[in-house]
Order: structure tokens, then sequence, then C-alpha cells
């Protein structure tokens, strides 16, 4: 170990430290870059179980106890279309960009972002 | 050379590990779909099984409390309360009377503005499906709409509406009301600081591992992208905010917003406002006034506030923000730095 720094020149340990630095650097870039809300993340019971882009227009169909549900996703928005649960809060929730829609009976929750409250890194919780 | 790169060594350590919590204590954060919304609930706890399972403690008393005063479940005492309306008095639990008894409570300091009873007009609007109701239909049900006709025993623990076909609806008030139960059983569990958030009502207690105290955002009332969602930033330690916005459940007919925040005196949407945030030491008051501010608007709204002694940041229906200066220091607009 000794030997290969003696052999190395400063341009050399310049580098290295340029790369320590820059891969420091890269955890926090992509931490940041990671938590945009761009992906809708279905949890069926409480467990994450599907995610898709938000900008790709689909529909899917889960089932929960209440039976199926309809989510769409069009033109980087989510809403439930369709569900078989008794008040239907979570149709009548509308259209979302960000944020969360909750269907309690059907134990159904689409999320738009990384936890259904995406923050800047420096809030701790938004009120609205 | 070799001290140097030792040097340089130990300046990126300290780097990296400054970077880390040094402190023992760290935060912990769970989220869980309760309420019909989604409840955070973050912690300060030196060790994660305290942290988890205190959240968890507190979680199933939201989700318990939240099924005595569920509006859309057949079985929960409200609507037990709502079906025996103008029948008979209706026993129940000390949690259910207590946050009618303080629903009454915001109703009276405000004048109405707040009203728990609110629920016979709730019903004729459908702000999914673009219905307005007729003026006769809301001229039909406004009598139904008095907190002066629930009347409370406390010696017997019931709760009765006077009229048959009154409703009462919580939803302006129990979230808040449930924020604070949450915090009362995380300090039971030796939590001394962290933040209870069921959807925008947010109760924060203690300060962070840095010591400093929580940064809550308030939600723009007029979000045109993604960079523009948060419209102010508020420093908070065991205060509470919760805020009531015409954003949240609405349509637009004929140029005109017609949102879920009604006049109980009109049953038409208030329109002096776009968003009231309060700030206070309960949640449930946080919740319930930030309603009442919203119906009165920003002249004899901020004139309750300040008789009540609480804080609020009120955008009026223009746009212009309205800050108490009780929050001087504490509140930074986006932009204006």
């Amino acid at each position: 170990m000794k030997e290969a720094i003696k052999n190395t020149t400063l341009a050399d340990r310049l580098l290295l430290l340029f790369l320590i630095a820059g891969s420091i650097a890269g955890t926090f870039i992509a931490g940041k870059a990671m938590s945009q809300g761009l992906n809708v993340t279905v949890e069926i019971d409480g467990k994450p179980s599907y995610t898709f882009p938000i900008n790709i227009d689909r529909t899917i169909t889960v089932s929960g106890p209440y039976g199926d549900s309809v989510i769409e996703i069009k033109d980087k928005k989510v809403h439930i279309r369709e569900t078989h649960c008794p008040n239907k809060l979570c149709v009548k929730q509308g259209w979302i960009s960000n944020g969360a829609i909750v269907c309690l009976p059907n134990k159904i929750v689409v999320i738009v972002g990384g936890n259904g409250n995406n923050p800047p890194e420096d809030i701790d919780a938004i009120t609205g | 050379m070799n001290r140097k790169l030792l040097a340089i060594s130990a300046v990126l350590f300290f780097l990296v590990m400054s970077s880390c919590n040094s402190n023992k204590f760290s935060t912990y954060k769970k989220t869980k779909a309760l309420m019909d919304t989604f409840v955070s609930i973050t912690v300060v706890s030196d060790s994660e099984d305290k942290a988890e399972s205190s959240i968890d403690n507190a979680f199933s008393a939201i989700e318990h409390f939240g099924d005595l005063i569920n509006f859309f479940s057949d079985r929960s005492e409200l609507s037990s309360i709502n079906i025996n309306a103008g029948l008979k008095e209706v026993e129940v639990s000390p949690e259910t009377l207590d946050i009618i008894e303080k629903a009454i409570y915001v109703s009276e300091k405000s004048g109405g503005a707040f009203d728990a009873t609110v629920g016979p007009l709730i019903k004729l609007w459908n702000f999914h499906k673009k219905v307005k109701p007729s003026d006769a239909e809301i001229r039909k049900n406004l009598p139904l709409v008095n907190y002066r006709n629930i009347v409370i025993n406390r010696d017997r623990s019931t709760v009765f509406l006077r009229k048959k076909g009154m409703l009462l609806d919580l939803g302006g008030i129990a979230k808040g009301y449930a924020a604070d139960l949450a915090v009362e059983v995380l300090r039971k569990g030796g939590i001394n600081s962290g933040i209870v958030a069921i959807a925008g009502d947010i109760r924060a207690f203690g300060l962070k591992p840095d010591g400093k105290p929580w940064n809550i955002g308030i939600k723009n009332p007029r979000q045109n992208n993604d960079s523009d969602e948060i419209i102010a930033r508020i420093k908070l330690n065991d205060r509470a905010i919760s805020t009531s916005g015409d954003y949240e459940r609405f349509f637009l007919q004929d140029g005109k917003r017609f949102h879920h925040l009604l006049d109980p005196k009109t049953g038409y949407p208030a329109d002096r406002c776009r968003g009231v945030s309060i700030i206070t030491d309960k949640g449930v008051f946080a919740d319930a006034f930030s309603t009442a501010v919203f119906v009165l608007g920003t002249g004899n709204g901020l004139k309750l506030v300040r008789e009540t002694g609480m804080d609020a940041i009120v955008i009026d229906s223009s746009g212009i923000i309205h800050a108490t200066d009780g929050l001087k220091g504490r509140l930074e607009i986006e932009g204006s730095h």
C-alpha cells in the first residue's frame, strides 16, 4: 500500500480526491433526483405492490376486500376510476399529480412520488 | 506527503461523519392510511424498536377514534347520534363527547362560522360530480343547521340532536383532535419530540435531533407546477397547524369556484379566502378554527384569532397573505428572501 502511494504523482492524488468527492456528491444528487414524484405506487393492504411511471398513460385493475378497483394514469395525473367500496371517497377525490389517494375499505393506497407526502428536503411536513 | 494524505483523509472522514447524525437520537417515520386519509408520524428516539412500537400505538389510537366518529360507517357512534336525531339521546364514549363539546365551543366562539351540524348542507353538494344544489334545496336544509340544537348531557355521557334530519359532521375538527390523541400516546410511550401529520392537520412537539424546530411547509392555494407547491414555511415546536383551503375539493362552473368549505349560514361555499392556516397549542382548535376563520374572512377572522390568542396566516380571495405578529421570525414567505 505504502509503495503504491509512493508511486503516485500529485495529479494522481488530486484525481483520487476528486473521485472520492464526486462519489459522495453523487449519493446526494441521486437521492434528490429519485424523490421527484415521477412514479405512481399502488399499495395493497399496506404493502407496495406496483410502481408505474406517471408519464405513461395506462389503466390498472387491482383487487381488494370489496372487489376490483380501477386506477387510471393519464396526462401525468392519476385517479381511481371505479371501486365497489361503500362511500367511494377515493373516486370523489378525483385526479392528483402528487400526494396520495386512500381507499380505506378496499385497503388500496395510490401514491405519487415516494411516500405520499413528498416535500422539499428541508421540510418536515406540509399543511394544506 | 504521507502527512498531507493523512490530513486530507482526516478532513474527508470528518466531512462524511458530520453528514451523518453523530447524536444517538435519530428520527423515525411511518405512514399509514387511516381516517380516509394518509397519516404520517415522525418521532425522535434513541431506539428504533421504541420508536416503532410508539408509532404503532399512536396509529391504533387514531384508528380507534376514527371508527367512533366515522360519518360513513353505520356502526360508528356518530352515525348512531345522526340516526337518532329528533328521536332520542345516544350514549357515547368520552372521546366522542369531548370532541362534540369542543366543536360547540368553536361554534360559539366563531358565532356559527364553524358549525358541526352542517351535514345536511354538505350532503346536497357533490364536488366530484360537479353537482350544485338548487337554492330551494339549500333553503330547505338551512334550518337543520344550528349547533345550539346539539344537547350534551355530561352526567349520562349522551348526545342528542333536537331536530329530525340533523346531521353532525366532524370532518372539520376530527383530524386535529386525532393528532392530539396521537401526541398524548407518543408522550406516554416516552417520546419527547416528533410530528403527527393527519393529512394537513399537523401537531409538532419537542425539537429535532439537531435541536432545531420542525419545518412545516404551507401549500400554495394556486399551485401551477411542482416548483411552487409551497407558498410559505414556518418553524414549529410544541404547536399545531391546520389549513383550510378552497383547493381541496372543488369544481369550477361559469368561472366560479365551488368548494367544500360551506358557510353554515348560507349553505354556499365561503368566498372570502383561498386558504387559512391556524397555529395554536392544540390540533383540535387549529383544525376547527381554520374552517371558522376561512368562513369569516380576513377582517373578522383575524379579530377572532387575536381574541383567542392564536396565530394565523390568511391568504385572502385576491391572493394577499396576512400573518399575525406572533409569527415574526418563524414564518418565511417563498420568494420573499
